[in-house]
């Protein structure tokens, strides 16, 4: 890969606008506004998490457009790469990778191979992250993969603990940072992250899995409803009417 | 009533963490425990570290000195009765902690705060050996105490709101942050912690990724300033096991806390982490 690499990122979260000013940052990489006509495709990068039914349609007809070269890179928030693989033409060229929009100040992302997968792709998909200067970690897929789902997971119970009024959404946010050291308070953490995400790994792994240790906190399905998704959408756990300033 | 001297019951690490960090923001401290051998090799470990503080130049000596003069011990429960807060740290048996707060109910006026560092149990039930429930909560410090800036301040079914009050303000003038917390099982740090350690095992015993792995990417993609197995290391993983094993009892067998096998056989193994020279890593000793 010695010219530079057509990609393009298809998705509308947070997540998405990363992956794009990551791209356009990067030396190596072109990034396109939208599926190209003529120009040849080497990465096609797909971040819709909460509406499966579209990340399907995405895919398939992202499939369309690249050709048998063209490697696809498909977020695992809320299902596996072996699902997504499988409603493909050709499966072998699909590699999962799990982030949230916090991705920036991260040096290290995790990808992992469908069942599918073949070596080559896996290896390209190492070489594209490479570009954006994030390391690699390869593990085996399950919905939202290491960070994401336990981090989710960290989320869902501080929802819990809100919803059942444990305690406050400062003083858990609070507690969690000055008793364990945590980077962020979990419920300011996620309403940076983007609650459509938190909740797409928790629904992905509910669903797939099976078991009620995954069940989302109702307070955190309710927030979505409302549109509360976190500080893009104004309010989330807290609300944002100054910038920056939760309250 | 203004608190000028606070009890400190048990002189193990948290009793004595507790001790030091109140005498240092000028209580009078009265340490307890229940042979005279145990309570002086507990107020000299604090008098080294306040001597290892001035050495330090974070105290002068002189400060140092004055601050060991503000810890008395002893080994009568009812000189309590001369304390207007009372902090329990003895060991987490709820028999041990029943026993200590039926005697300082009998000893103590009623206007006396009682207060638990229990980090498993229901402070309501401690509360109920009392005569005056409404003057007990939990006061739950952080290891190591002198250091940890938190502390969650438990209310019980029948703690009064001036209780609350008195310790938030208290917690304030040993320069700790407060956050206020319902008796619940685990609270808050305990309870929203432990998918921390859960999760990752969960992950590791469905072999999606190592405890390599899982750390990096803890540390490296979330930002974490520990991963969850040399944090385990670092606590004691029979700790960290036994905290979730209450946490789990207390929601009566919640899946979200259920603990994994394979950390139960790291406990038995013996391999309990750092103190034993080898956990889930392997350390000099």
């Amino acid at each position: 890969m010695t010219a530079k690499l057509n990609v393009v990122v298809i998705g509308d979260n947070a997540l998405a606008d990363v992956l794009r000013k990551l791209c356009s940052n990067a030396e190596g990489v072109n990034i396109l506004d939208k599926l190209p006509g003529q120009t040849s495709l080497h990465v096609i990068v797909e971040t819709t998490n909460d509406d499966l039914d579209r990340k399907r349609q995405n895919l398939i007809q992202a499939e369309a457009y690249g050709n048998s070269d063209t490697l696809i890179l498909t977020t695992v928030l809320g299902i596996t790469g072996t699902e997504a693989a499988s409603w493909l033409r050709n499966p072998s060229k699909v590699v999962g990778f799990s982030a949230f929009s916090t991705l920036e100040k991260a040096s290290l992302i995790e990808i992992a191979p469908a069942l599918q997968t073949s070596e080559t792709f896996l290896e390209q998909a190492r070489v594209f992250f490479r570009l954006l200067q994030k390391e690699t970690e390869t593990v085996q897929d399950e919905v939202g993969l290491v960070y994401a789902r336990i981090l989710s997971m960290i989320i869902n119970e501080a929802a819990f603990t809100l919803m059942e009024g444990t305690a406050a959404a400062r003083d858990i946010d609070i507690a969690m940072q000055k008793g364990t050291n945590y980077p962020q308070g979990p419920l300011a953490w996620a309403d940076e992250i983007g609650l459509d995400d938190v909740f797409a790994v928790l629904r992905g792994l509910h669903r797939e899995i099976g078991e009620d240790r995954y069940r989302p906190a109702p307070l955190l399905r309710k927030l979505l409803y409302a549109k509360r998704l976190g500080k893009k959408a104004g309010a989330g756990f807290y609300s944002y009417t100054v910038e920056g300033e939760g309250t | 009533m203004a608190i000028t001297t606070v009890g400190v019951v048990g002189s193990g690490t948290m009793g004595a963490g507790i001790a030091q960090i109140a005498a240092q923001h000028g209580f009078q401290v009265l340490l307890y425990d229940i042979q005279e051998e145990i309570v002086n090799r507990s107020k000299s470990n604090i008098d080294q570290q306040l001597n290892r503080l001035a050495d330090k130049g974070k105290l002068t000596s002189a400060e140092a000195a004055d601050i060991q003069l503000r810890i008395r011990t002893t080994v009568h429960l009812q000189d309590m009765r001369e304390c207007q807060l009372v902090i329990e740290a003895v060991p987490e048996r709820m028999d041990i902690k029943q026993s200590v707060f039926l005697q300082l109910g009998e000893y103590c006026s009623g206007d006396t705060i009682l207060a638990t560092n229990t980090s498993s149990f229901s402070v309501t039930s401690i509360a109920n050996v009392t005569p005056n429930p409404e003057r007990v909560a939990g006061l739950h410090f952080f290891n190591p105490a002198p250091i940890m800036p938190l502390v969650e301040v438990i209310r019980g079914i029948r703690t009064s709101k001036d209780t609350i009050e008195a310790l938030v303000a208290f917690s304030g003038h040993i320069q700790k942050t407060p956050v206020l917390c319902q008796d619940t099982p685990g609270f808050i740090v305990n309870r929203v912690a432990r998918p921390f350690y859960n999760e990752a095992l969960r992950i590791l015993g469905d072999r999606i990724a190592s405890v390599e792995q899982i750390d990096r990417i803890m540390k490296q993609a979330g930002l974490f300033r520990m991963g969850p197995f040399e944090l385990q290391d670092m606590i004691g993983i029979d700790i960290n096991y036994s905290t979730t094993e209450s946490v789990y009892a207390g929601f009566f067998g919640d899946s979200r806390f259920r603990p994994h096998y394979f950390q139960q056989r790291m406990v038995q193994s013996g391999r309990l982490g750092r103190k034993s020279g080898e956990g889930y890593f392997a350390y000099d000793r």
